[in-house]
């Protein structure tokens, strides 16, 4: 096992071991976030692209996360929502106000 | 030595022990391996999932002696302090890990290729939630146009 950081935070992409399969030697990428503290730690791992190599030509080849790029546009519309009808009850108490 | 002090001792031992195997099983899922299952192959397809993995733990010891104790004693009025022996200690730690399917690589005749994969469960709370905080501002709107 490869001796790890003492570091508080670490955030960083790593790479696994190479498989092959057929004619394709496929080396799979992630990025780690490693939260240490003295009796606690939290580790967090996601993976990030996959490396496909054949005939010495290497393609890159991309995983998104599509639940979480969904989860997120929801969260941004709804901080939108929130801000506009917050403003737009602002500007009319405002305007009741005066 | 006395028998509470080697209690305390072995104890002490246990729960380093304890701490070292929990804080190894968290590290475990920071390997590069971890994210990314072993290949099952069926026909000309081989397939790989790749999943998102968090862990997480703490862990929490104390321990005391007890110390003077003053109390008054029967045959004079004067209140008596004698050392007390005896004394406590405790622990407790906990963890946990999650993990979900993030995507599917497959490969076959045709190449590789890397399917997503959509947890409708997660998107759907998030959406109820965002409808909820939605309907709740709407209303209040509604009530403050009342006023």
């Amino acid at each position: 096992m490869p001796e790890r950081s003492k570091a508080l935070f670490q955030w960083q992409k790593v790479s696994g071991q190479s498989l092959v399969v057929n004619d394709l030697t496929l080396t799979p990428q992630s990025q780690v976030l490693v939260v240490r503290f003295p009796w606690s730690a939290f580790v967090w791992q996601r993976p990030t692209a996959i490396l496909v190599e054949r005939n010495g030509q290497v393609e890159r080849l991309s995983i998104v996360d599509r639940t979480r790029s969904i989860q997120l546009g929801l969260w941004g519309l709804g901080v939108i929502i929130f801000t506009v009808v917050n403003s737009i009850r602002l500007a009319r108490r405002k305007k009741h106000d005066s | 030595m006395t028998d509470t002090e080697n209690n305390l001792l072995n104890l002490a031992e246990k729960r380093e022990g304890q701490f070292a195997g929990m804080m190894e099983k968290i590290y475990r899922a920071a390997q590069p391996g971890a994210v990314y299952s072993e290949p099952v192959t069926a026909g000309n397809y081989t397939v790989i999932t790749a999943s998102e993995i968090a862990a997480g733990g703490g862990f929490g010891s104390g321990s005391g002696s007890a110390g003077l104790t003053t109390f008054p004693k029967q045959e004079t009025s004067e209140p008596q302090t004698e050392p007390a022996s005896g004394g406590g200690s405790g622990m407790g730690g906990g963890g946990g890990s999650s993990g979900r399917p993030v995507a599917v690589i497959i490969i076959g005749p045709e190449g590789v290729t890397v399917r997503p994969v959509v947890d409708v469960t997660k998107i759907a709370l998030a959406g109820v939630t965002i409808w909820g905080t939605m309907i709740m501002l709407l209303g209040r709107l509604r009530k403050a146009r009342k006023h």
